[in-house]
């Protein structure tokens, strides 16, 4: 699967569009990591297990969006955007959309 | 670029689970962690509560006494088993309080122990009792506990875990409130090592200030005749049970060669509620 | 105790009439979608119409605010103790911006292609009350293009 956030994949053609496909996801840190968060909130630097809570989300939004595209019998995702909401307190929430394609 | 319309066969961005399922696994494991931390509190507590200086604890107590309603009634009686807990104290219980009774109008057979000193006794007690030693034995009884300090364990713990929630999830948040509920109910009561430790702190007690045990054991005798042990309040739902606690008081009383003699009576010029 | 009791009803009440409410929610979805599934919604701009033939192009929105029930609600605060994927809140995200989409879509009518689709959601709600009122706002929009026949 060729994913890309251009309107196009560069040295291929699009000959077949399927319309939007999305992948989100929302995911939270267990209670301990969000007390050594806020303890590291004094200090300040790298939270690095929300780094690492945002990176497993977006991976996981992006794996669902490419399972929706398979579905749709496509082979490349065009002009990826990524969003995100706010509606659980200390959960990453992500959301990854696209346009699936089949490219030759 | 044509447009090929589908739609896919399932949907990728909802797992297919069971919320019920998750949610009784989520609640056990809370559970579960709430009981850990009880655990690990009550030890916290044991270590911190003998640290904790008598000053300090009554001006605790000034609150907890102000967060319990109702007014003092009964005047009478109340002077006379001031005297008589006075009187303990003064001859066979040296406790660093200056305890102070409290006699509430309640149907309920309950004293409690406060922190600061503050003893709280129900007339539904005073009107149970038919003797100065069974009185006598109940106050030390209390008194057990405050040499102990086990009111401030039961006390501290709660005060302790809601700090603790709260500092957590909030004050206003859900998970308190639930925490809360269940905090009501199981931090009412004092284990049953410490009901018994403060049993044979007032059998020395009373043993001590009139000579003999006779009466000590009277109070627990009633309770199997009343046939009502709700009447009875949670003083004894959370004592052990009233049988194992009599027999093992009768052992101490055995064992040290206490002498069980004859009864003091109370006032009757007071004591007019005795039927 | 009372207290308590009053936790479980709204517990049950949320569970039973949110389950019910969502079932309802996805049927009108499933029946909606596939009435547009002649419309595309493309997150592109150029799809290779000829450009003479394009009789109109036009902003068209949909937005909409789904709350979410007191179980879930629930569930999802034990699920931040203990970490992992907030499962009982996917099909509120998911229902929303599908309901956006369809709005969009309701909106753009008789055209051809909506092009250059975004969506986006916003927290309005959280402002009016500090502990979360557990509602999402989805908004979609794009350019509905229309063709000649």
């Amino acid at each position: 699967m060729i994913i890309t956030n251009i309107e196009t994949v560069p040295g291929k053609t699009i000959v077949e569009h399927f319309g939007l496909v999305s992948g989100s996801t929302i995911r939270a840190k267990h209670i301990g990591r969000d007390i050594m968060a806020s303890l590291k909130n004094l200090v300040g630097g790298e939270l690095k297990g929300y780094t690492q809570l945002l990176q497993e989300s977006r991976n996981q939004a992006i794996d669902r969006m490419i399972e929706h595209a398979r579905q749709m019998g496509a082979n490349a995702i065009v002009n990826v955007r990524f969003s995100t909401s706010s509606v659980a307190q200390g959960a990453a929430e992500l959301y990854a959309y696209g346009t699936a394609v089949r490219v030759q | 670029m044509k447009y090929t319309p589908r739609q896919p066969k399932s949907n990728v961005n909802v797992t297919p689970t069971s919320h019920i399922r998750e949610f009784f696994v989520l609640a056990g494991g809370l559970l579960g962690l709430i009981v850990v931390i009880y655990l690990m509190l009550g030890l916290a507590v044991d270590l911190i509560v003998p640290h904790i200086s008598i000053d300090l604890e009554n001006k605790m107590g000034v609150h907890f006494f102000q967060s319990m309603d109702g007014k003092d009634a009964d005047s009478q009686r109340e002077y006379y088993v001031q005297s008589l807990m006075d009187d303990l104290q003064e001859r066979c219980a040296k406790l660093p309080y200056r305890f102070k009774i409290h006699v509430r109008k309640a149907s309920t057979v309950n004293a409690m122990a406060l922190p600061g000193g503050h003893v709280i006794v129900f007339t539904g007690l005073l009107d149970k009792v038919s003797s100065e030693n069974e009185l006598a034995f109940v106050l030390a009884h209390e008194m057990g506990h405050y040499a102990h300090r086990d009111h401030l364990r039961a006390g501290g713990r709660a005060v302790v875990l809601m700090t603790f929630s709260a500092l957590l999830f909030g004050v206003d948040s859900s998970v308190s409130k639930v925490l809360g509920h269940t905090l009501n109910i199981t931090e009412l009561s004092f284990s049953r090592k410490q009901e018994t430790q403060a049993d044979e702190f007032a059998l020395e007690t009373i043993n001590c200030a009139y000579g003999h045990v006779g009466g000590a054991t009277d109070f627990f005798e009633k309770i199997p005749k009343e046939q009502d042990p709700g009447k009875f309040g949670h003083y004894f739902a959370s004592h052990p049970e009233t049988r194992s606690r009599i027999s093992h008081l009768n052992n101490i009383i055995r064992s040290r060669g206490f002498n069980p003699a004859k009864r003091k009576p109370l006032p009757k010029a007071i004591w007019t509620f005795i039927p | 105790m009372y207290d308590l009791l009053i936790f479980l009803t709204l517990i049950a009440v949320g569970y039973s009439v949110g389950t019910l409410t969502e079932k309802r929610h996805y049927r009108s979805i499933h029946k909606r979608e596939k009435a547009f599934l002649y419309l595309p919604a493309v997150t592109i701009k150029a799809v290779d119409y000829p450009e003479e033939k394009v009789r109109s192009a036009e902003l068209v929105y949909g937005s909409v605010v789904i709350s979410i029930d007191y179980f879930k609600k629930i569930l999802a605060g034990l699920r931040n103790i203990f970490g992992g994927t907030v499962k009982s809140y996917e099909s509120l995200i998911d229902r929303a911006r599908r309901e956006a989409l369809l709005r969009m879509k309701e909106m753009a009518g008789d055209a051809t292609v909506i092009v250059n689709v975004r969506i986006e959601t916003s927290t309005i709600a959280r402002k009016a009350n500090k502990e979360g009122v557990g509602c999402l706002e989805a908004i979609a929009y794009g350019t509905a293009l229309t063709l000649e026949k």
